[in-house]
């Protein structure tokens, strides 16, 4: 028996590779996973007739985008408009696709979310755009290193991250695990997210990124200092990154609310995400919340303050 | 031989010689012919004659006057009518045109946000085009472009639908595909809602007639996908609910008729893409609630040579293959009328090469246009024999007239207009021949 035992790791080297070989670049589509061959450049670049810089067949990339992700949905089933899923499911993928018919998109969207008018948004569309957290308070003016489209955050070529998220945003490195969905467990209405996912909103946000409380050094700012909070940023700022129990708190995610859920990671930390919709939100805002930046929903998930009242139901 | 010089009495070689003309006789009193009493009448006096001469030059003359000014007042027409909205001159004269050059930009119209879809009624006085922004609505156009109506499915808000392909039976009923609703609206030309299409093989009256045993009226009955209930009114008024319908399978795209008056459905359920082809009892139905046509299908999902990713729109040429715009795969699809796959059209570069392919229309003389949503143009190409062939394309990517930002369906009226939507622009083009 034990002379075979040599063969072991070769097996499993074997069989390691066999899974690699199956795991897509990307989330499908597209965006990767090309043969070199493919024949997938020629539907958005053209070497020497292109329209737009990057040798794009047209010069807007959120346009460029909403040609397929649109709500009419011409060429994808991921409607980042109104936030939703449009692929019907037929009984014969059931156990490969699990997200819901019409089910909403885990970062919201640009026009509707939940069926109602999105009453803020990351605008995409080429605007430049204002950074809070960024080495400027909020309420200040934009200093994005450049505009922002749908391109600054997502790779439309593939990355090894979740939701082809890039490795490198606003001149920042991102650090996102990526999460295996493969076809079995490929969900778009469901968090797989690693625990690290908060790292793609600090590319931009890094002043709002504490990770421990009462310690001066516990944000990420990017070297911008945090002069706009005085110093000890934990002190003004929301933890991110721990265990959703801390300080006693109920599960978001499993237990919820008033009948409200918010999302954790894997290991059930809270993310940035947790309390934010990354694409746009519908959530309406009364009187308090809308103070000092009225009719601004902060793209928070819930109405008002609902994503404070989940945990901590005061 | 010594020649004969020339001096001024003798005639010059050239110069023929002048012949002096014989005597005129008197015409008022010609000798030697017999009086008038004989029979004959008097031949007119020189003075008459030359009267005569000049009536009729006269009349030539005003002939002449009246063809320029006939003529001027059409050159003038045309100037006008050109000055007003300049157009190709094949358009203001009805000459057949059998050369194949691209055709021209007429004009372009923008009481529409996001216009993805486009049919012309069976009579080609209207318009009818999804609108992917904004209200969602259908408008309906005359074709010049002024907004006639616009509707949309009821119970819906603007969040709750997505409109994206349109198609007119030969009845002039409305077909809209909806990509939030997962269903075909069916409206009648005005744009009353009708009925709704939930499946290949179920329709939204046809649920309501087997749960009530009673068929509703049109405009009496509604389903939003977005709620769990079916309203509709019973026989004396009253109104009521229904459990939904199970939800459908399918995910209808692109939807279109051929001659034949076959419903074509383009469907993007997930992991299923594929052409639906419905037998005409469909379009030759008064209603729906008995709904059970013949549908077969071909394709599926995948990258291979008969495989589809996301096919937006089907078309019959006039030797009966099916021809698919295989969105995401960048090409035409051309299959056999029993849906064997034939050959690919499209791929590669050049002037043909495709790049995001979407809305189809042939025209009389089997030119498939095809509009590039990415690639900013229409690409034409010869169907008329077996071996397709790449023709012309027209357009360029920008926001200026003739220009195209992201353009996704084409319509082409038998005079020769064409009407394109200019999703990005926010605007339907209309182009001609």
């Amino acid at each position: 028996m034990r002379k075979w035992l040599w063969l072991l790791p070769v097996f499993l080297s074997g069989a390691l590779l066999l899974n690699l070989a199956g795991t897509a670049w990307a989330n499908g589509g597209p965006h990767g996973g090309y043969t070199p061959t493919t024949d997938a450049c020629a539907g958005c670049h053209r070497a020497h007739t292109a329209q737009g810089p990057n040798l794009l067949t047209a010069t807007s990339t959120y346009e460029l985008c909403m040609s397929c992700h649109g709500a009419a949905g011409t060429g994808a089933d991921t409607n980042v408009a109104d936030g939703k899923f449009v692929a019907a499911r037929s009984p014969s993928t059931e156990g490969e696709a699990n997200t819901a018919d019409n089910g909403d998109l885990l970062g919201g969207g640009f026009v509707n979310y939940k069926t109602a008018a999105v009453t803020s948004i990351h605008n995409s569309d080429g605007t430049l755009m204002a950074a809070w957290g960024f080495g400027v308070a909020r309420g200040q003016t934009a200093n994005l290193p450049s505009s922002l489209t749908c391109a600054s955050c997502h790779d439309p070529h593939g990355s090894p991250n979740y939701r082809i998220l890039r490795e490198q945003i606003a001149g920042n490195a991102v650090t996102v695990d990526q999460v295996d969905e493969g076809p079995a467990n490929k969900d778009y209405d469901d968090e797989h997210w690693p625990d690290n996912v908060s790292n793609v909103c600090v590319a931009c946000h890094g002043a709002y990124h504490v990770t421990r409380p009462n310690s001066a050094e516990d944000n990420s700012d990017n070297g911008s200092g945090n002069a706009d909070y005085g110093g000890d940023i934990s002190t003004y700022a929301h933890r991110v990154g721990m265990n959703y129990a801390y300080g006693g708190n109920a599960d978001p995610e499993a237990t919820g609310y008033g009948g409200y859920f918010l999302p954790l990671t894997a290991s059930k930390n809270v993310a940035c995400q947790t309390c934010h919709l990354p694409h746009g939100t519908s959530a309406s805002m009364s009187t308090l919340a809308t103070a000092p930046f009225t009719n601004d929903s902060a793209l928070l998930r819930l109405d008002n303050r609902g994503v404070c009242e989940v945990c901590h139901q005061k | 031989m010594t020649p004969t010089p020339w001096t001024d009495d003798t005639p010059h070689p050239l110069v023929p010689e002048e012949t002096t003309p014989p005597p005129v006789a008197d015409a008022a009193e010609p000798e030697g012919l017999p009086p008038a009493e004989a029979g004959l009448a008097p031949l007119p006096s020189q003075a008459e004659v030359k009267s005569e001469d000049e009536a009729r030059q006269r009349r030539r003359l005003w002939a002449v006057l009246l063809a320029l000014l006939l003529a001027l007042c059409g050159v003038g027409f045309l100037f006008s009518r050109y000055v007003r909205r300049p157009e190709p001159l094949p358009e203001m004269l009805p000459v057949p045109v059998e050369v194949n050059y691209p055709p021209h930009f007429l004009f372009a119209f923008y009481d529409v946000n996001g216009p993805l879809g486009i049919a012309l009624s069976p009579s080609e006085d209207r318009l009818y085009v999804t609108e992917g922004e904004g209200d969602r609505l259908v408008k309906i156009f005359d074709t010049e472009g002024n907004l006639l109506r616009a509707f949309a499915p009821p119970r819906t808000t603007a969040a709750e639908r997505a409109p994206v392909y349109v198609a007119v039976d030969a009845r002039g009923r409305v077909y809209v595909t909806d990509r939030l609703q997962h269903a075909i609206f069916v409206y009648d030309a005005e744009g009353n809602y009708l009925d709704t299409i939930l499946g290949p093989d179920l329709t939204l009256s046809e649920y309501i007639a087997k749960h009530t045993g009673f068929k509703p009226r049109p405009g009496t009955f509604a389903y939003d996908w977005f709620e769990e209930e079916v309203h509709y009114q019973d026989p004396q008024g009253r109104r009521r609910t229904l459990p939904r319908p199970d939800r459908p399978t399918w995910a209808p795209l692109g939807v279109a008729f051929d001659a034949q008056g076959r419903l074509l459905v383009t469907d993007v359920a997930l992991g299923a893409h594929r052409v639906l082809v419905f037998s005409p009892q469909v379009a030759a139905q008064d209603d729906w609630s008995d709904f059970q046509p013949e549908v077969w299908s071909f394709g599926e999902f995948g990258e291979a040579e008969d495989q589809l990713q996301f096919p937006n729109m089907v078309v019959v040429d006039a030797l009966g293959r099916f021809v698919v715009s295989d969105g995401n795969n960048g090409r035409l699809s051309v299959w056999d009328a029993q849906g064997v796959w034939q050959m690919l059209v499209g791929t590669g570069g050049g002037g043909g090469g495709l790049n995001l392919p979407r809305g189809l229309a042939l025209d009389a003389r089997q030119r498939l246009h095809v509009v590039d949503a990415v690639g900013q143009v229409v690409r034409v190409y010869d169907f008329s024999e077996a071996q397709p062939e790449f023709l012309f394309a027209f357009g360029t990517a920008g926001t200026l007239s003739g220009q195209f930002h992201y353009p996704n369906d084409i319509a082409i009226a038998s005079d020769g207009r064409l009407y394109i939507t200019d999703r990005a622009n926010d605007r339907v083009q209309v182009w001609s021949y």
